[in-house]
């Protein structure tokens, strides 16, 4: 191993020096040695060298079509390779920056997939990760930053990862060959969307050969491609230089995921989500010091990815469950891309990384603060410290008093926090987050003091160090700084410059560690109140600092948190709300635009916070406090609405507009004259103008402003200084537009060609390359049109959509646009989820990554789904109707009982006890509901030690219903009590005759295949014994007609259908709220069961096979058997033992007649004598002519052949056919000489 | 998940519409107080009916009344459409109030919808049985008055309501409706066919801003139980106000009798301006006796009707006026446009009308508290329009089975499928190569195929 790292270290060391050459040697040809003299061998006749073009340039003929079939087929294929390119894209709705890219790491265990995640770390940002806990996001190029992620080791894990990854590096042990794991990921991926794929081998200097380790390497290779393509890239890491990857070999690597494109998914387009990369846990400490099992609140960070997030949407938290998000915040991006100066490359500065669950970066941004992560170290304890240090002694827990003394200071703070609190609700619903956060990480920290005497023991040892579960992440962030503290102290402070300077810092000492917690001034006097209690503490620093605040930073920082707000403050009154804005709309035509929004708007949609009269409310118990709370408000809010609108709830239903009160007189000239040019026949130029007017600018008025607005004055108060300020935005506009215009036209190109080369997608606009390739992109682009016209079409007009969308949401402000579109991707959000099981904290783990996903409309809703299943290829066994399963479809996971079915030829979804074995069926299934189209993974086993394949089943889910039609086969057998001619009375087939009611005119059958149909039921007189003599009466006799008599002994059939029922039974995997090495147990199968309890399989004795009872065998006459083509079969049967009466009976002959006897016999003899010998001489006389002819026949053969093949064959085959009839001839002759 | 919560609402008012996104949005709706204090509490039985219409169409869907009928539980289903259904409307309101929600919910139904609504009358039973008779029971239908001055007619929705569908990308083929008879008040007779495609996936965003000129102006008028002169009279009065500004008015007449005059006497016009950007403008009205249960039942008994000349006069004059305020759309199809607009994929729609309607803005609150989407509504000071802005929900037609796409079908000569735009078409395909019919249908973009079966051992 270390010769071979030697080499590669030189081969590195080679490969830096010639990096710093300009330009490459261009390839040389061979001119003398062996190749060169093995390339001439090879073609003596020039012709190889030539490209195809050129041959067929020579020799055109040689080319040409031989064969129309082939020639069609050829026509045919090219078009279908031309229709297959041909696809319309998917709308790429995404505007600004996209979120990070996701690149899941995954792999077994110990193949080096966290060593893979330090050595790109390493690469890409020149520091040394530690450890590897949850999602890292670094900036990797300009334009481009990546979230790596390792992949959890369990399944559900896996499933979850395969949802979010935009990239999946897989890592496969070369030198142990490919584990399961992989196999299952990739097809977990393949059903979830394929991303991206990328193999990587490792262990490879485990090999000595080199020899077998090239053979290895091809042998993955080619296993890789057949599982995803032939060419699927698979990299390999050849080995370990000083505990890590070769330098070359993860710069290698990184180019390659640098350069991938990542195409969009169509489940992820259309659903929201985020990798969740920081997780907090808000509840107030208080209600978790009274019950540590309380419902907790948490918020969740992390990049929006999929599609826009609105307000009001569901969420499901894998693993968790499904909650409504109460709190949206959009957030500064904590990992910023770098400003587009023109440069190349990165600068050292810009080479970000956030990893909060790791424990890097130790700035923290919330809603409305910064944390600052500083080092125990360097903390200075206050006085009740110093007491706590020599209170603990190494190894050992805190004693009581110390307990003592800090519970006493956490209730302190938190009864001040209580007050403020109360406060603050009051003045608005505003959730306090600060402290909350704080308090948790005190919480924390008890257990830290513990872990941190034995830290470097434990380095090495992930598992153990996760046993302190939700204060991992805590914990790392102080041994990082123990480890590097230096470099760290180096990175906060480069980390810091874009956000730093328009906040303050406020110190505050917490059980052993100083947080500096920092202020944005903006929040001062929004929320003075909350922090007036602690500006009492540090009063001087904030004055001081508050000066240097940058004013325009500052304004951008406010308009974040004013959304926020607007979000958040339902109860906030308006007019406190245009005053704020007074303060922070610079731009005059921003604030127009808002003007005119908010005026029509506000008509309809009432004061931007207040609802309608049609209040929404939950039923749910719990929220009627807030209810009545507010109601007095709500009410308020109404009637003044009311005032405006409509003053009747009962008011018809009815779309007409009907009251036009004054219906003009259009008769009149005036009256024509204004609208005539409404029609065809007016001024065409005013017209249009009439549509370009409202269309380019609004703020253009006319005369007819005051007309206009005329209409909304008396509804509206603030109107009258509105006209004004658009003419003063105008011009602020008129150059907005003219560059907003450019830059639309630029975007469309760019457009244009992205759709033709979607390879290209990440180029800069600007770089001469791109606009070359552009102008290229354009003039094939005409071409193509002329071709494929429609498609083209199609494709531009769904293009133009996002130019359309682009344009029309720049327009708009932050506030509207937010309403209107939502949260879009790539912002940073932070998402308040309420109520969830304090599980979910406890059982925190930073190395299982938490996935919220949004829910489309409906998409919460429960019914019968119906999907297309087929059992995997690799599970061993068929899967069993009501055995539950674990499937993932969407965001879920969950277990549920499914019923498989097939579809008949008639529409009817048969039930089927097993799943076919290579075959698709119809699985029904009761879950949350997932549009048609999507994906599903179904696994049986969740455990890890499962040796073999854990995914049971694919599908696709095909609709969803409230009802669920499936049927299976049921045969009511019944026997005959008593027969007429055709007609019989059929009993025990049915129980009552309300029963043979049902079945009146059903189809019957006997087992001997006579058909028949169900009447009636027999009155009681007929059928049975009447209940005069005696014996009571039995229900349930039909009468049924036959097409011929029925025997007594028959059995008879009806077949009929019953519907079968699903079981209403789903179970969401709630992993996220156990501890993760725990096997999550759900519905146990039957087999499971009886496994467990030791039971038998029941037997029924009918079904159990039994010897099958010999017929009686039916003896043929010989005639019969020997002339018949079953002769042959016949002889099994044996005829009756005795002889016939002639081989009985003894002859006693006459002299005379033995002499007769005699001679016949003697003349017999003869005769058959001489039949043997002519036979034999004939024979010997055909042998002689059939040689002859053979002779004959082969020497016309070798004459003709050269002229043509075919005649020749079929000639052969001829003779053969005459051979064969000769020779049957021969035989038939034979057999008549015999005299048979 | 398992406890279903209720969105609360209050009052009789937009119940159509309320139940419509309800539906739409799967949100279960809990509605009180409708009409408490009235004299006549509860709901009214066009309300009832819209009800039942939505239970035919759907699969599952809960509806609870309390006894009183002040209080209503609706818990939508799965829109399933499906043929030849047939509702009775009843009398109490026009057919108008129940296309309207109709043809929305039926764009997202699991199956292509089509139903025959049909007033009701004193001889149902024989409609009824002529009807199943005709139909075979296997198309939706409604009875009922197809003529009303309340709610736009049965010609309007013709001639306006089902081109403005167009504009979404719904397709035209099984888009329609069929006037069997007519009906006016107070006893109705009327019936109709409508039938509405699915959508396959979502609607298609617009932007329609272009209210072009006025390039045509179309009419129908139509009679039942009375003279043709009647609509002879309306034809020329309404022209004799167009003939000022435009010379491309034809109206039409539609005189009905026997069986399809429905059962009681009246008259009506319906005009729509077509103009040069495809925007169609429509107004309309009917005239007949007052319904029996209306209030003042005997003064309108005994009040004339207003003459045909008046009518038609009043309608053109109704007409330009709608045509000066401006917009694509007229006042009455505001609504409409605005929860198309909401239902449409995540692009912006952007749309002009003229004043806005207070239906229409019932229609937008709604929209915002069923759909979360809201509109950026600004004022068009230069042509007195308001321009509207939104970005759709991104309703997607969950209900309707899975359709394979081209790229989506494996091994395409081996299969057999149909095309699910006509469902009748079965294309069995031995070797694609040999079928370049099948060729152009792949050609021609998206379309979708209903895999029949699929030849299960190339998967």
């Amino acid at each position: 191993m270390a010769k071979l790292s030697e080499i590669s270290h030189q081969k590195s060391k080679k490969k830096n020096d010639g990096s710093n050459e300009q330009g490459h040697k261009s390839h040389r040809i061979r001119k003398s040695g062996a190749s060169a003299k093995k390339k001439s061998k090879s073609n003596p006749n020039s012709n190889e060298g030539l490209s195809k073009e050129q041959k067929k340039i020579n020799n055109p003929k040689a080319f040409a079509f031989t064969s129309t079939v082939k020639a069609k087929r050829l026509q045919s294929r090219a078009t279908e390779k031309e229709q297959k390119r041909l696809h319309v894209p998917t709308i790429d709705r995404t505007t600004g920056e996209p979120a990070p890219f996701v690149v899941v790491v995954q792999g077994p265990p110990q193949v080096g997939k966290s060593l893979l995640i330090k050595c790109l770390i390493k690469h890409y940002t020149k520091h040394n990760l530690p450890e590897v806990r949850g999602p890292i996001t670094i900036i990797s190029g300009k334009q481009r930053r990546l979230q790596f992620v390792e992949c959890p080791n369990d399944i559900n894990g896996m499933i979850d990862c395969a949802k979010f990854a935009d990239l999946a590096l897989l890592l496969i042990d070369g030198s142990y060959g490919f584990e399961m794991e992989t196999f299952e990921f990739l097809n977990i991926l393949q059903n979830h969307g394929f991303p991206r794929v990328m193999g990587v081998l490792t262990h490879l200097d485990k090999f000595k050969d080199v020899k077998k380790l090239k053979k290895t390497k091809q042998r993955l290779k080619h296993r890789f491609w057949t599982e995803i393509y032939d060419g699927a890239k698979l990299f390999y890491l050849s080995g370990l230089i000083h505990g890590k990857y070769t330098k070359r070999e993860v710069h290698n690597l990184a180019r390659f995921i640098s350069v991938m494109k990542f195409p969009p998914l169509s489940w992820r387009v259309s659903h929201p989500y985020i990798l969740v990369d920081r997780f907090e846990d808000v509840t107030p400490p208080e209600k978790v010091h009274m019950n540590s099992k309380c419902d907790r609140t948490v918020t969740l960070y992390g990049y929006l990815r999929g599609c826009n997030l609105k307000k009001g949407t569901k969420a499901h938290i894998a693993g968790v469950g499904d909650y409504p998000l109460s709190g949206i915040t959009a957030l500064a991006d904590p990992c910023p891309l770098p400003s587009a100066a023109k440069k190349k490359g990165l600068r050292d500065k810009e080479k970000l990384f956030y990893a909060p669950m790791s424990g890097l970066g130790d700035l923290l941004y919330d809603k409305d603060a910064v944390y600052i992560n500083i080092n125990d170290h360097f903390v200075q304890f206050s006085k009740d410290d110093g007491a706590n240090e020599e209170g603990v002694p190494k190894g050992k827990q805190r004693d009581v008093g110390v307990e003592l003394v800090k519970s006493l200071q956490n209730t302190k703070y938190s009864v001040d926090e209580k007050l403020e609190k109360i406060d603050a609700r009051e003045v608005a619903d505003r959730e306090v987050l600060l402290e909350p956060v704080e308090q948790y990480q005190h919480e924390i920290k008890d257990e830290d003091g513990e872990l941190d005497e034995d830290s470097d023991t434990e380095d090495d040892d992930g598992l153990e160090s996760l046993d302190g579960g939700k204060i991992s992440d805590r914990k790392t962030s102080s041994q990082t700084i123990g480890d590097s503290s230096d470099e760290e102290a180096l990175y906060s402070s480069e980390q810091r410059p874009p956000t730093q300077n328009n906040f303050k810092e406020q110190l505050d000492f917490h059980e052993g560690r100083v947080r500096r917690k920092a202020i944005f001034e903006n929040e001062m006097d929004i929320d003075d109140q909350k922090d007036s209690g602690e500006d009492d503490e540090d009063g001087q620093d904030d004055e001081s600092d508050s000066t240097d605040n940058d004013a325009t930073e500052n304004g951008d920082d406010e308009n974040l948190s004013t959304h926020s707000d607007f979000s958040a403050d339902d109860e906030e009154d308006n007019e406190d709300e245009m005053g704020n804005a007074s303060k922070w709309k610079e731009s005059l035509s921003e604030r127009t635009a808002l003007r005119h929004n908010i005026n029509l708007m506000q008509l309809v949609y009432g004061k931007p916070a207040s609802k309608s009269s049609t209040e929404m409310k939950d039923t749910s118990e719990e929220e009627s406090e807030d209810d009545e709370f507010f109601k007095p408000k709500g009410e308020g809010n109404k009637k003044s609405k009311e005032g405006v609108n409509d003053n009747d709830v009962d008011i018809d239903d009815c779309s007409k507009f009907l009251s036009n009160a004054s219906i003009k007189d259009w008769k009149s000239e005036d009256l024509i004259a204004s609208i005539r040019d409404r029609f065809v026949t007016g001024d065409w130029s005013k017209a249009s103008l009439r549509n370009q007017l409202s269309e380019g600018a609004p703020g253009d008025n006319d005369d007819g402003d005051d007309a206009v607005f005329g209409e909304f004055e008396d509804l509206e108060t603030g109107q009258k200084y509105e006209s004004h300020q658009d003419d003063i935005g105008d011009s602020h506009k008129d150059d907005d537009l003219a560059a907003e215009e450019r830059r639309l036209k630029k975007l469309a190109l760019r457009a244009k060609f992205d759709a033709q080369y979607p390879s290209f997608t990440t180029y800069n606009p600007f770089s001469l390359s791109f606009l070359m390739k552009m102008m290229m992109a354009i003039m094939t682009q005409r071409l193509v049109m002329v071709k494929e016209m429609e498609v083209d079409t199609l494709i531009r007009r769904k293009l133009n959509w996002r130019q359309v969308n682009i344009a029309e949401l720049n327009e708009l402000d932050e506030v509207t646009r937010i309403e209107i579109e939502g949260y879009r991707t790539g912002t940073y959000l932070r998402i308040e989820v309420r109520d969830v099981p304090f599980q979910m904290v406890e059982n925190f783990d930073p190395c299982h990554p938490i996935l919220l996903g949004g829910l489309a409309l409906g998409e919460e809703n429960v019914g019968y789904m119906q999907v297309r299943l087929k059992r995997h290829r690799w599970h061993k066994k068929v899967l069993k109707t009501r055995d539950p399963i674990i499937v993932s479809i969407g965001w879920r996971r969950y277990q549920t009982v499914p019923i498989y079915a097939i579809e008949d030829s008639n529409g009817r979804h048969r039930m089927l006890k097993y799943t076919p074995e290579h075959m698709h069926c119809l699985a029904m299934f009761w879950g949350p509901l997932a549009p048609p189209h999507t994906g599903v993974v179904a696994v049986q086993n969740l455990s890890n030690n499962q040796a073999s394949f854990r995914i049971t089943a694919t599908a696709t889910v095909l609709e969803f219903n409230h009802a669920a039609r499936i049927v299976k086969k049921i045969k009511l057998v019944g026997y005959a009590c008593k027969i007429f001619k055709k007609t019989a009375f059929i009993e025990d087939m049915f129980t009552s005759d309300l029963e043979i009611a049902r079945f009146e005119g059903a189809a019957i059958r006997t087992v001997s295949g006579i058909r028949g149909q169900v009447k009636k039921a027999v009155k009681e007189e007929i059928a049975n014994k009447s209940k005069k003599k005696g014996g009571h009466a039995k229900e349930g006799i039909a009468r049924c007609t036959f097409e011929d008599k029925i025997k007594m002994g028959d059995i008879v059939f009806l077949r009929a259908w019953s519907q079968v029922e699903i079981p209403q039974f789903y179970n969401p995997l709630t992993t996220a709220l156990q501890p993760r090495d725990k096997t999550w147990q759900g519905m146990k199968t039957v087999a499971e069961l009886r496994r467990e309890q030791n039971l038998p399989v029941p037997v029924n004795k009918d079904s159990l096979y039994k010897k099958v009872k010999e017929v009686q065998s039916i003896g043929y006459p010989q005639v019969i058997t020997g002339s018949s083509a079953f002769c042959i079969k016949a002889q099994r049967y044996t005829f009756s033992k005795r002889p016939l009466l002639e081989n009985r009976r003894a002859v006693v002959m006459e002299p005379h007649e033995r002499k007769v006897h005699a001679l016949v016999q003697h003349l017999q003899l003869i005769r058959n004598e001489k039949i043997k010998n002519g036979n034999s001489r004939k024979r010997r006389r055909e042998r002689h002519k059939k040689w002859s002819v053979q002779r004959k026949s082969k020497f016309q053969e070798e004459t003709e052949r050269g002229k043509e093949g075919k005649v020749h064959t079929r000639g052969k085959t001829k003779e053969k056919a005459q051979k064969f009839i000769i020779l049957i001839l021969e035989l038939s002759a034979f057999a008549g000489a015999s005299g048979i | 998940m398992g406890k279903v919560s209720y969105m609360r609402l209050k009052g009789s008012q937009n119940l159509r519409l309320r139940l419509l996104l309800s539906t739409l949005s799967t949100t279960p709706i809990l509605i009180e107080d409708i009409r408490a204090d009235a004299t006549w509490p509860g709901l009214r039985p066009h309300e009832v009916s819209f009800l039942r219409v939505l239970e035919k169409v759907s699969d599952d869907c809960v509806v609870e009344i309390n006894e009183t009928g002040t209080k209503l539980k609706y818990k939508p289903g799965i829109v399933i459409g499906g043929r030849h259904l047939i509702h009775d409307c009843g009398t109490s309101r026009a057919i108008g109030y129940f296309l309207e929600p109709l043809i929305v919910l039926g764009l997202f139904g699991k199956k292509a919808l089509s139903i025959r609504l049909k007033g009701a009358t004193s001889s149902m039973t024989r409609l009824l049985g002529k009807s199943l008779e005709l139909y075979n029971y296997d198309t939706v239908a409604l009875i009922c008055i197809t003529n009303d001055s309340k709610d736009p007619s049965v010609d309007t929705f013709r001639s306006t309501t089902l081109p403005m569908l167009k504009q979404f990308g719904i397709p035209s083929e099984g888009l329609d409706l069929k006037i069997q008879c007519r009906g006016v008040p107070p006893h109705g007779g009327g019936e109709v066919i409508l039938s509405i495609p699915i959508v396959q996936d979502s609607l298609k965003a617009i932007t329609w801003i272009d209210e072009g000129m006025v390039k045509r102006i179309r009419g129908v008028t139509f009679s039942t139980k009375v003279s043709v002169q009647f609509e002879n009279t309306m034809i020329h009065a309404a022209r004799g106000i167009f003939n000022h500004l435009l010379p491309d008015v034809h109206i039409f007449t539609d005189h009905k009798a026997g069986d399809q005059a429905g059962k009681s006497p009246g008259y009506g016009i319906s005009l729509f301006a077509e103009t040069t950007s495809g925007c169609f403008i429509s107004a309309d009205t009917a005239v007949s006796y007052g319904r029996v249960d209306d209030e003042g039942e005997l003064d309108d008994k005994k009040k004339e009707l207003s003459p045909p000349g008046d009518i038609g006069e009043k309608i053109a004059s109704v007409l330009l006026t709608k045509i000066e305020q401006g917009g694509v759309v007229d006042s009455t199809h505001q609504g409409l446009l605005f929860l198309l607009c909401a239902l449409c994929p995540q692009d912006v729609s952007k749309v002009r009308v003229g004043k806005l309607s207070p239906y229409g803005i019932e229609v937008l609150r709604h929209i915002r508290d069923f759909l979360g989407v809201k509109f950026v509504i600004k004022p068009d000071p230069s042509t007195e329009t308001v321009i509207l802005k939104c970005v759709g929900c991104g309703l997607k037609n969950l209900s309707r089975k899975e359709m394979l796409t081209w790229d989506d079908i494996p091994f395409k000569d081996l299969l057999c499928f149909r095309m699910a735009s006509q469902s009748t078409s079965l294309i069995r395909m031995g070797n694609l190569y040999e079928h370049n019919k099948v060729h152009n249908i792949a050609v021609n973009g998206p379309q979708k195929f209903h895999v029949l079966a699929v030849d299960q051992s190339i998967r």
